[in-house]
């Protein structure tokens, strides 16, 4: 997944000069004194922090649990049903698929035709991607407060190009019926130039020979990219909705400043739904039993994803 | 410059952190006044009480209404956790005392507990055992603005009866006056509606009944039917526009800001709007209307039945005695006669009423006596979870999304599955 | 790479499209940015009128009192020690752990690393109520810790991955020669291997910095005390402090995002080619 940065290993050694050793026993105890010693941290901080977490989510999604003292009603599957029974749930699972659709229908084609774009050396071309680049590192709580400021009906920019149209500014963040799609703006905004990146870099360590081969056989510009770079970017591509669809799933931070979630549930992601419903209310049982059905999404689609899309890989 | 006096509040702070070291007493007080007027009596008296008690620091740490509500589970089981925290009463104090994080105060109180108003003593009590003070009683009803309603000919006195406030709406969205201004995006403020009108309809007995899942509960005909009071209402489209993306502090500076006839509010508004403000000054006491929240036709409950909050403070687990001491000073006639006279406060420290100054508390404060039936916020007393949900529903059934039917099924079953 | 053609035809509609393209595109992301920076020098009523235009009368205040205020500086502070304890411990626990997967081989080793692969698969939001639980007990609630390492912890799995990749590179017989010449496992790590591996340890602390540098959901459950609260905590409270003055709450959002475009213009490369390397989330 991860481009290498090529460096020389060679270099570096001749500046090294060891001091000179006490003569070791055999290099099994050698290795021995690393796995001791090397190992342990990772597994210990990993199985801590990560694998416990998940499995006591398990553990108390079966109890109604306030989290004072320790879990004591258990009440088996009905968190679950519970969740299952909450209509914000579902618009928060609707939410998720709809990050996903404008991710891939609108943000990946406007992503890829940037990256064609500016993949090419040309006066100006570098400082554009820093440009397009720079939504993304901002954290995603900065965004999400500019963009409350871009939308808010008496201050923002929005509501000032209303007025001068002589309208009534809108609150978009406001009514259930546009909540939802300003937030998905602010999502193109700010993971666009991220997405760009990727095809850009991917772009420019084509095989230029490839591409040079087909205009000499006569392709002409958009022949070669439909027939010769674009299917050279399938893997890109593929990495670049699997980006997307992880992205979805976890999405937070941008909501909170944008929306809450709200109005009435309206704008929730499952992140969200958990926070608000979950954690912000301390029903650990309940919004442990979101972060399993959360948890069993990801691997699902991790899973799958691999296997059907990712095998050559 | 506001953020000057805060930088200081903050070098305080540290200063404080430092003389920890010191071997004193530290007193973690954390509230969530947003009124800076009145923050700064609070600090007076603690200042006053550090001086006559050597080796007791009391430390003041802020946190904004919603997100202290939202942090409270998580604060609670810190080990830094403050000693004084601010509590509704309500159910969500009786799981608090559950939790067993709460300093049972019974015995420190003895005696000085007798110098305050009963009932506001008892939302604090639970099986006898006191686990907190009260600081303060309210009342929610509409606070109005009186020109806009002069503008638009509307007696505010006139708003007797539910279909009263209908027309006054209509007759306000005619003169292009914005009719009710209210903080949507928190959700707690349009949950009065409905809980009002369920207060209306049913008086304590469908509360009572309710809890005992008697009636279909909170699924019941009095809760279906404030729905749907609170539908036609809503569908008057009376609100100020936007009104599901305006927080509490930001919707009050609305009307403080003179854009909007009415807010349905807590009576402590009438005091807090003017920081809230834009000019910082607010809506003066001659400009400000209030009327009582109406009664609906063929409704059980009283006139005078009233819906508010009785607010006070809690001693978490483990705390220093001293946070108890520093309480009982504070809720003291003294000093609650002063927050009184500077119309903060409906006092419940018997004989702190003589503080009142302005006729406006007066009358909320008679309104109180009278009551026979206080019910507390439903959001608190119904505990944790079930009142947010109360929350969530009526923002649905305001912005559209749920019918009334729907939204008291999912109050009764939030409280079915009591977690 | 420079094709002729675009320079010949000027005026072709194709390369006019991509300017304007380009152009709007630029457009929508600068102008809330520029609104952004712009909106902390304009007094409220000014905002109101005239949110998109440079300031008629330019307010130095609102940035000068943030600037000079603690709590400013305090957040800053607060974001940097946890960042940079995150960033430190990730480094150090992650290296030392690719390195045994990269260069010793031993029984389990591969199952081992497929257990920490686990780490990609899912966010820390799925478990972080069990997560509270777990850091309330080991009593870190409330501490810079607290924060950190869960953070660590769930940037272990692409650390350790990218870091060992890498590693694996270094020959084999460097290795064995530093071996046979009496160089233990452990000098050879920190003598050959971390020298060597500049770029991608550069890589990996950028990614874990960037990454704790803007994290809001750890330090919102963790954290208490707003003394401890890193930037995007603290901003969160400022807004809900000062609802409705955006003219402030702009100039709080510039002065807080400043360090990361300071930090981004500086280390452009890393940080793309950190970010790019696959270990965001995107």
């Amino acid at each position: 997944m991860a481009r290498r940065i090529a460096s020389s290993p060679t270099i570096g050694v001749a500046e090294t000069s060891f001091s000179p050793l006490v003569v070791r026993g055999p290099s099994w105890d050698g290795r021995f004194t690393v796995l001791v010693l090397f190992l342990p941290p990772a597994l210990l901080l990993f199985t801590l922090f990560v694998v416990l977490p998940i499995g006591e989510a398990g553990w108390y999604s079966a109890f109604n649990w306030n989290g004072f003292g320790r879990p004591t009603n258990w009440i088996g599957f009905d968190n679950y049903r519970f969740v299952f029974q909450t209509r914000a749930f579902w618009l928060a699972l609707r939410n998720n698929g709809m990050i996903i659709v404008v991710s891939l229908a609108i943000q990946l084609p406007l992503a890829l035709s940037l990256a064609l774009m500016l993949a090419e050396r040309f006066r100006g071309a570098v400082a554009l991607r820093m440009l397009f680049f720079m939504p993304y590192i901002l954290a995603e709580i900065a965004t999400g407060l500019i963009f409350s400021f871009v939308y808010d009906g008496d201050y923002g920019l929005v509501a000032s190009i209303w007025r001068t149209f002589g309208a009534e500014p809108p609150h978009l963040l406001a009514s259930t019926d546009t909540a939802m799609l300003a937030v998905l703006i602010v999502i193109v905004w700010k993971y666009f130039g991220f997405h760009m990146m990727l095809f850009i870099a991917a772009l420019q360590s084509l095989d230029k020979s490839l591409i040079e081969a087909a205009r000499i056989d006569g392709a002409t510009r958009s022949q070669t990219l439909r027939h010769v770079i674009i299917p050279l970017l399938y893997p890109t591509i593929r990495l670049s909705v699997f980006f997307a669809i992880i992205g979805s799933l976890q999405l937070f931070d941008l909501v909170m400043p944008l929306t809450r979630g709200g109005p009435a549930d309206s704008s929730n992601t499952l992140v969200s739904f958990l926070y608000n419903n979950g954690i912000s209310r301390m029903r650990v049982g309940y919004g442990s039993a979101i972060g399993v059905i959360l948890f069993v999404i990801c691997v699902t689609f991790a899973f799958t994803y691999k296997r059907w899309f990712m095998r050559d890989e | 410059m506001r953020l000057l006096g805060r930088l200081e509040l903050a070098a305080a702070a540290c200063l404080l952190w430092a003389n920890a070291a010191a071997a004193d007493t530290i007193v973690k007080w954390l509230h969530i006044e947003q009124d800076p007027s009145q923050v700064k009596v609070w600090e007076e008296v603690a200042r006053a009480y550090e001086a006559s008690h050597p080796g007791v620091k009391v430390e003041m740490q802020y946190l904004e209404n919603e997100a202290y509500k939202a942090k409270l589970p998580t604060i609670l089981q810190s080990k830094d956790r403050p000693n004084i925290i601010y509590s509704w009463a309500g159910g969500v104090l009786k799981a608090q005392i559950e939790a067993d994080v709460l300093e049972d105060i019974t015995d420190q109180v003895k005696g000085y507990s007798d110098s305050l108003t009963p009932a506001a003593l008892a939302a604090f009590t639970s099986n006898g055992r006191i686990y907190g003070l009260p600081t303060a009683v309210s009342q929610v009803g509409f606070l109005c603005n009186k020109e806009l309603m002069a503008k638009a000919k509307v007696d505010p006195a006139g708003i007797k009866s539910w279909d009263d406030l209908l027309a006054a709406v209509k007759t306000l969205k005619a003169a292009g006056v914005t009719p009710i201004v209210v903080g949507g995006a928190d959700k707690w403020p349009l949950h009065f509606y409905w809980t009002y009108l369920a207060v209306r309809i049913g008086g304590k007995p469908a509360f009572d009944a309710a809890l005992r899942g008697e009636n279909g509960g909170f699924a019941g005909e009095t809760f279906q039917k404030s729905g749907e009071l609170f539908k036609q209402l809503v569908d008057l489209q009376p609100f100020q526009n936007g009104f599901l993306g305006f927080k509490n502090p930001q919707a009050v500076g609305y009307f403080a800001d003179g854009n909007a006839a009415m807010t349905l509010a807590i009576s402590t508004v009438y005091q807090s709007q003017r920081a809230l403000a834009a000019d910082k000054v607010g809506l003066s006491e001659e400009k400000m209307c209030w009327f009582d929240f109406p009664v609906v036709a063929g409704g059980k409950g009283a006139p005078s039945d009233t819906l508010g909050g009785i607010t006070g403070w809690l001693i978490t687990k483990n705390s220093p005695k001293e946070a108890v001491d520093f309480l009982k000073y504070f809720i003291s006639k003294d000093v609650q006669t002063r927050l009184a006279a500077g119309n903060f406060i409906i006092p419940v420290v018997q004989g702190a009423d003589a503080g009142f100054k302005s006729s406006f508390m007066k009358r909320i404060a008679a309104n109180l006596a009278k009551s026979n039936y206080h019910q507390n916020f439903y959001d608190q007393s119904l505990g944790p979870s079930v009142g947010r949900v109360v929350n969530d529903v009526t923002a649905e059934i305001a912005g559209g999304s749920m019918s009334p039917k729907d939204a008291a099924q999912a109050i009764e079953a939030a409280w079915k599955q009591g977690n | 790479m420079s094709r002729a053609e675009t320079t010949q035809t000027a005026l072709d509609p194709a390369l006019l499209f991509k300017v304007v393209f380009l152009a709007v595109v630029a457009v929508v992301v600068l102008v809330p940015l520029l609104a952004t920076v712009l909106g902390g020098f304009k007094s409220l009523g000014e905002l109101r009128v005239n949110p998109f235009g440079l300031p008629d009368h330019w307010e130095w205040q609102n940035y000068a009192d943030i600037l000079l205020s603690a709590r400013y500086w305090q957040l800053l502070r607060n974001s940097l020690i946890i960042s940079t304890l995150a960033v430190t411990l990730t480094l150090i626990v992650a290296s030392m752990a690719a390195f045994t997967f990269a260069h010793v081989r031993f029984y389990g080793s591969s199952m081992l690393l497929s257990y920490l692969t686990l780490g990609l698969l899912f966010p820390a939001a799925t478990a972080v109520l069990p997560l509270f639980i777990r850091v309330r007990d080991l009593g870190l609630l409330d501490t810079y810790l607290g924060v950190a390492l869960p953070q660590v912890a769930f940037s272990l799995a692409m650390s350790v991955l990218l870091l060992r990749r890498f590693f694996k590179d270094i020959p084999y017989e460097l290795l064995e020669a530093a071996l046979v010449d009496g160089c233990s496992y452990i000098k050879f790590f920190r003598y050959v291997t971390l020298p060597l591996s500049r770029p991608i340890l550069a890589t990996v602390g950028t990614i874990t910095f960037v990454n704790s540098w803007n994290a809001y959901l750890l330090p919102l459950v963790m954290l208490n005390t707003d003394a401890l609260y890193p930037w995007p905590l603290g901003i969160m409270v400022y807004q809900g402090e000062y609802s409705s003055e955006w003219n402030l709450i702009l100039t709080f959002i510039t002065l807080t995002i400043l360090p990361t475009i300071i930090f981004f213009l500086l280390a452009q490369k890393h940080i793309v080619a950190g970010l790019t390397s696959g270990a965001v989330k995107g």
